[in-house]
């Protein structure tokens, strides 16, 4: 340990701590800066974050130095006020000011800067101001403003240290430098929008999210990515329910500070034409919308035999139902005595790894699943179980558009019911279709491929008639006679907690970077390949 | 007891006060009433130049150049509108009652413009902050307009266009 004073008041921290780091934590903010970003390699080319250390003579860059035993540093001095406004002056010295057509206006770091530190009279007049390209696309997903830059040199670092792709650079000197990509390259690697997260001026700005929305209306919801088993952490920015964008939230023990841009542009699928937004029952022109008492009554014939008694019924689970839906269809198919399925077919959904974050398996949860007694199915289950006196019952699972074995097998079932978000493969299959509420839509919890709980929060309400699978799960059973007793997906983890073994670490609550689970030793069945190595930190 | 139907002299009397037999009939009363209004009108017809109200709507009233009316948008010289879509007049009113719907310009010195914008007359409450805020003297209000008609409510959320063609001399269009 050692301990520094940071502005007459002691401080612990480690020797040879970064200073930068040590001070925010002595102050509770960050000092001024553009360049230093905790997961890249120290710059020092902002020159914003200077401090006065005793006993050396000029001021010194905080970021760029470490913490010794003793240091005595000075932050809010009259010096170092002016070198910060000095600094700020030259940052904004050719700079656009074209903050009304910014998107990164509300989320600048020039702006809370100057409003901070800066409160100058501006010395260039706006004819004299060197101009650079504006509006140049350098990628799928990235705009480039060359004039709006302040070189902090952020996404050069990122595409060369972190995705090691090299596409960008700092081009010509003095007044005339410039970023840009390397000539006859693009950005178009799959963590692209991550320049954008890193960039704090308007330089690298979202062409997905480009004039949609200002930043001050967005609405931040924490979340987890629901794109592949990695479960990277992100914010989703929504505004009047519609999701806007998403980004990535830190966390070092899963995504470190990044997501990949397929990811980030999965929101789009909420909002697609093809979402159930109303239930609809199969008849010969196709798909029929109906009322939820409608959809039930329909339910209920298709349980019912010909002599009138009760059919039999079979669950899928899907990897893309949180753990408290796969509960509650656990719980489901053991009171009514249903068979268990399993929650997809083997391989269906595996994508291909990078050496960063995606995971081969594209879904959120299968871990969850599994260690919720869950395995996976191949076709000879759903076949074993086919006979024209069973209902299929389906939680948002789409498997029929991975295997057309599947297809013919659902023929050979006495029903089909499908909970789910979309029209999809599986959906057109069905007899029932019944709407159910997103992971975007819902509060819950996914479980990564290292065994990770992290909770899921409702940012957006979802379609009007859409209702939580949870509780769609305890009104079917209460078609068939029984009483659940459940509500929300609350109910059900309390009850997870409380029955179920290795899942005692969500009874003391989960914080903002998720709970690691006890790890299972039974060895229940998973995938042959269990993903790739993930976690990019 | 501030205020009475009695006039003076009942506040003066208090709660217990009654009204004379003369005024107690009213009819007294109502034909000095009628006497005060045959009065203002024969006078009004003999000196129209001097009476207080105006022949609205032949005749406008006067109004300084502070008059916040209706809502006008700017042109830029090739008829296009000033505006840049930065929402700073949406963000800052109170009344919630501008929406406005971005888009990329494809022109090289326009980079955002306007797709769609909005005012919902009905919900402006003619506060002026929008004027205020605006970055690029794109929305004023001194189209002098303050008649508020229609015959639905839908007429009353006035589009891009509408707002273009409002102009200073006061004419309701």
């Amino acid at each position: 340990m050692a301990k520094i004073i940071v502005d007459g008041k002691e401080h612990e921290c480690e020797e040879g701590q970064n200073l930068f780091q040590a001070i925010k934590a002595a102050k509770g903010r960050p000092l001024p800066h553009f360049c230093y970003h905790p997961a890249l390699p120290v710059a020092g080319v902002c020159r914003m974050c200077q401090v006065e250390i005793e006993g050396v003579p000029r001021p010194v860059i905080a970021c760029n130095a470490q913490v010794k035993d003793g240091m005595e540093v000075r932050t809010e001095t009259d010096r170092i006020a002016d070198v910060v406004q000095q600094i700020l002056n030259f940052h904004l010295l050719h700079h656009p000011v074209d903050c009304p057509v910014c998107d990164q206006a509300g989320e600048c770091a020039l702006q809370d800067q100057y409003m901070n530190y800066g409160l100058y009279e501006a010395s260039v007049d706006v004819e004299d101001k060197i101009h650079k390209d504006k509006v140049k696309p350098i990628g799928e997903l990235v705009m480039l403003d060359a004039e709006r830059c302040v070189l902090c040199a952020r996404c050069t670092r990122f595409t060369s240290e972190i995705t090691k792709t090299h596409e960008m650079g700092i081009f010509n000197r003095g007044n005339h430098a410039e970023i840009d990509v390397a000539p006859g390259r693009t950005l178009d690697n799959n963590y692209s929008l991550n320049t954008v997260d890193l960039c704090p001026v308007g330089a690298l700005t979202s062409r997905d999210f480009r004039f949609k929305r200002r930043v001050w209306w967005l609405e931040n919801t924490p979340s987890v990515c629901a794109g592949c088993a990695t479960g990277c952490n992100m914010t989703i920015d929504h505004s009047e329910g519609t999701v806007y964008r998403c980004r990535p939230r830190p966390n070092v023990e899963v995504n470190s500070y990044w997501m990949c841009d397929e990811g980030r542009l999965l929101y789009h699928r909420l909002h697609d034409e093809d979402r159930l937004r109303t239930p609809v029952v199969a008849a010969e022109e196709g798909p029929r919308t109906v009322d939820w008492d409608e959809a039930y009554a329909r339910v209920q014939s298709l349980l019912t035999a010909d002599g009138g008694e009760t059919r039999r019924v079979a669950v899928i689970a899907s990897a893309h139902a949180t753990v408290e839906e796969l509960h509650a269809l656990g719980r489901f198919a053991d009171g009514i005595g249903a068979a268990k399925i399993g929650y997809r077919l083997e391989g269906s959904e595996m994508g291909e790894a990078d050496d960063l974050l995606v995971s081969a398996d594209r879904t959120p949860n299968a871990e969850g699943a599994r260690r919720l007694g869950w395995s996976q199915f191949l076709g000879e289950e759903l076949r074993a179980q086919a006979s024209s006196d069973t209902v299929l019952l389906v939680l948002k699972n789409d498997f029929a558009a991975f295997d057309e074995n599947g297809v013919d097998l659902l023929s050979a079932y006495a029903g089909v019911v499908v909970l789910g978000t979309h029209q999809d493969a599986t959906m057109d299959l069905a007899d029932v279709g019944l709407p159910v509420l997103s992971y975007a839509e819902s509060d819950g919890l996914f479980v990564n491929e290292k065994g990770r709980a992290q909770e899921l929060h409702a940012s957006i309400a979802g379609p009007e008639s859409a209702r939580h699978a949870v509780v769609v799960l305890a009104e079917l059973g209460r078609l068939l006679g029984k009483e659940f007793g459940w509500e929300d997906p609350a109910a059900l983890r309390r009850d997870l907690v409380a029955t179920e073994a290795g899942w005692g670490a969500l009874a003391t609550g989960i914080d903002r970077t998720g709970v690691l689970l006890d790890v299972v030793s039974d060895g229940a069945a998973i995938g042959a390949e269990s993903g790739s190595e993930g976690g990019g930190e | 007891m501030a205020y009475s139907v009695h006039g003076p002299k009942a506040v003066s009397g208090g709660a217990g006060a009654r009204l004379r037999r003369g005024e107690a009939f009213y009819l007294v009363e109502i034909v000095r009433g009628m006497a005060i209004t045959m009065r203002h009108l024969l006078y009004n017809m003999f000196h129209s130049s001097t009476m207080p109200t105006l022949e609205y709507p032949d005749e406008r009233p006067e109004h300084g150049p502070w008059l916040r009316g209706r809502h006008r948008l700017m042109k830029r010289e090739d008829g296009s509108p000033r505006c840049v879509a930065c929402q700073m007049c949406a963000t800052i009113c109170p009344a919630d009652c501008i929406s406005i719907l971005a888009q990329d310009d494809d022109r090289p010195d326009v980079e955002k413009s306007p797709e769609s914008f909005e005012i919902n007359l009905l919900r402006c409450v003619y506060c002026g902050m929008c004027v205020e805020a605006c970055p690029c003297d794109a929305i004023r209000m001194d189209t002098g307009i303050f008649e508020l008609a229609a015959d639905s409510r839908e007429a009353f959320i006035v589009d891009r266009e509408f707002l273009l063609n409002n102009t200073t001399d006061g004419v309701n269009r």
